[in-house]
């Protein structure tokens, strides 16, 4: 019916995509036997829906849906939380049992990774797809809930396999076999294939992903751009796509936004918000040993529209002092006090490494070291004893209030859950179980 | 140049595999192949690292130089840098499968009678196999339960470390989501 294989090849490349199944949800229910079989909503401090467990999937809701939106079609729904440190420590947990198997594993998001399983098939003495089940096994005993992996010769393939069956699926693409998966799959439904390119295939006739990957080269060269080149020769079996193993070196940009509840227009509040971020997006920049040349200052209206500011910096730089410094200048340009607020943003922008640079005629660039010294101790005591511990006074409101007053309550569970000696601000890196034990 | 090797030995450290040589030119920065093989010719001859039978880089002594012994004294080494060798940290002790332990916080007393009080950190492994007599957490009624895990005629009981409380017999089969390891209290 698909005709022809595209390839004759099994593996001459074996990659795998992992997919941990509504991972956030799947956190959740996975620690607390009382949500198991719920239809779990986590995100409640953001007012959308962040994750949905596969039975608040079955009732209709969505991702992003508000929460007015989800008790009114679900109102058994459990809403809660996002716990982001126990997601990232189960996170790191999933790819280090990958990493068993394999070093080479690239930490494609929280809940999904790559790995290449090439040529282990005599040292594991387990056939590819073997192996493939051995990973997920590991995978959902040990994390308590469930994964889908794809098995194909390459990364577009891998993660149709691993989409083909949820939850808990685990899909096998060998070369000889593309033509009969890809045949029943849309051309827009390929990992890689926008609307845009979707939309320009249904125009030339091109409708499902197999009548895609048949047209010749000369045909596919001559209509795109290289990465949809490069999704057309994936389809036909080649590898094209490398891994990404040894993960982020390092940031063009770094963003940090944060929306607070209820709105405000209280320039001191909206401020020290603003201060906040700058010095979060610093000690990001610093953990990389970068300084920023331009930065992008912003406030989000209630009304969901943006006011900003772009600043060049005179040198590059990675001190929030420096950074509030100019920000202040600016915020009169930006704050309107008969507006009324919702968040704050910043960007720093033309990252450069921090090094240091040509002494000045003005001692500038000795003091500019100073500081620099000063915030390296800062990092170690924020290392130390947690984040925040060393903060600016121009952050204090932000520090002091929670960023959600309405929720004060909307706290992830695990920080209402502590041990003697454990802190609000630092607490044992080993998941909980939750819900009471007795 | 030792700043080039710091860069090799971060990513080791990191990765927990040596780096291929375009990974080597990627993480220092080096452009040509020549500079990266100049460095890993270095790095051999410094004892630092070394090439198995097809070429690749494995790790031979990253910790930089051969290990120093204590000063000298009446002939002998100091032994205390030698001894550590030997020595596990208290995580290492209590934990052996790092991806499938987890923790919980005791709150009721039904397990008293072996020692373990609400407020306690309990360890526990997923994915074991538990003994018959070892403590386990089982899910019952939507909760968590900490009980002995105990046969009796034939089949598998809960049985609490408190004689206040009953044992429970499950009524289908019996969920085990994991295995106490050990229980932490900190005064």
């Amino acid at each position: 019916m698909s005709g022809k294989p595209l390839s004759i090849n099994s593996f001459p490349r074996a990659i795998i995509h992992i997919d941990g199944d509504a991972f956030f949800a799947s956190c959740e229910q996975s620690r607390n036997p009382a949500l198991k079989g719920k239809p779990v909503i986590t995100g409640s401090e953001r007012g959308i829906a962040s994750s949905l467990s596969y039975e608040a999937k079955a009732r209709g809701v969505r991702r992003g849906m508000s929460m007015m939106e989800i008790k009114k079609l679900c109102p058994d729904a459990v809403i809660i939380p996002s716990d982001y440190e126990t997601y990232s420590l189960l996170s790191k947990r999933f790819y280090e049992i990958v990493r068993r198997y394999t070093p080479d594993v690239e930490e494609y998001s929280i809940d999904e990774c790559f790995a290449d399983i090439t040529g282990l098939r005599r040292p594991l003495k387990m056939s590819y797809e073997k192996i493939a089940a051995k990973i997920k096994d590991d995978l959902d005993k040990e994390l308590g809930f469930t994964f889908s992996v794809g098995l194909a010769p390459n990364k577009v393939l891998a993660k149709l396999g691993s989409k083909w069956k949820k939850p808990s699926g685990l899909t096998t693409i060998p070369g000889y076999l593309i033509h009969e998966f890809l045949a029943e799959k849309e051309a827009e439904e390929i990992w890689g294939i926008g609307e845009q390119t979707s939309a320009y295939l249904k125009k030339e006739g091109v409708r499902t992903a197999l009548e895609f990957a048949r047209k010749s080269e000369e045909w596919v060269q001559s209509k795109f751009t290289k990465p949809t080149i490069e999704i057309w020769q994936e389809l036909n079996g080649k590898l094209i796509l490398q891994l990404d193993c040894v993960g982020r070196k390092t940031y063009a940009s770094v963003q940090k936004v944060k929306t607070f509840t209820p709105p405000s227009n209280n320039l001191d509040f909206i401020f020290s918000q603003l201060s906040k971020n700058i010095e979060n997006a610093c000690i990001k920049i610093r953990r990389y040993n970068l300084a920023a040349k331009k930065g992008v200052f912003f406030l989000k209206l209630q009304s969901f529209r943006y006011v900003g500011v772009e600043v060049k910096f005179s040198r590059p730089t990675a001190i929030p002092s420096e950074v509030i410094k100019i920000a202040s200048e600016q915020f009169g340009k930006m704050f309107d006090p008969r507006q009324m607020y919702r968040a704050t943003g910043v960007m720093l922008m033309n990252l450069e490494e921090d090094k240091i640079k040509q002494l000045d005629l003005f001692n500038e660039v000795l003091r500019a070291e100073e500081l620099k010294t000063l915030y390296k101790s800062v990092d170690e005591i924020n290392e130390k004893y947690g984040k925040h511990t060393v903060f600016l006074g121009t952050s204090f409101m932000a520090n002091e209030q929670p960023q959600h007053t309405k929720q004060r309550a909307d706290q992830a569970l695990r920080k209402n859950v502590t041990f003697k000696g454990e802190t609000a601000r630092q607490r044992i890196g080993i998941p909980m179980f939750m819900g009471t034990v007795s | 140049m030792s700043n080039y090797q710091d860069k090799v030995i971060r990513f080791y450290k990191k990765f927990k595999r040596m780096p291929s040589f375009r990974e080597i030119a990627e993480i220092t920065g080096l452009k040509s192949t020549n500079a990266v093989s100049k460095l890993v010719d270095k790095m051999i001859s410094l004892n630092i690292v070394e090439k198995d039978s097809r070429g690749k880089l494995i790790p031979k002594n990253l910790s930089g130089t051969i290990r120093i012994l204590g000063t000298i004294q009446a002939g002998f080494p100091s032994p205390a840098e030698e001894e550590l060798v030997d020595t596990i940290t208290i995580d290492e002790y209590l934990i052996s499968n790092k991806e499938a332990t987890y923790m919980l916080k005791v709150s009721g007393d039904s397990m008293i009678e072996a020692g373990i009080q609400p407020g306690d950190m309990v360890l526990v492994e997923r994915n074991k196999t538990p003994k018959e007599g070892a403590i386990v957490i089982a899910e019952v009624d939507n909760h968590w339960t900490m009980k002995y895990l105990r046969k009796v005629g034939g089949r598998m009981v809960l049985v609490p470390g408190n004689k206040k409380y009953p044992t429970i017999v499950p009524d289908e089969e019996l969920n085990i989501a994991a295995v106490v390891i050990g229980v932490v209290r900190k005064y």
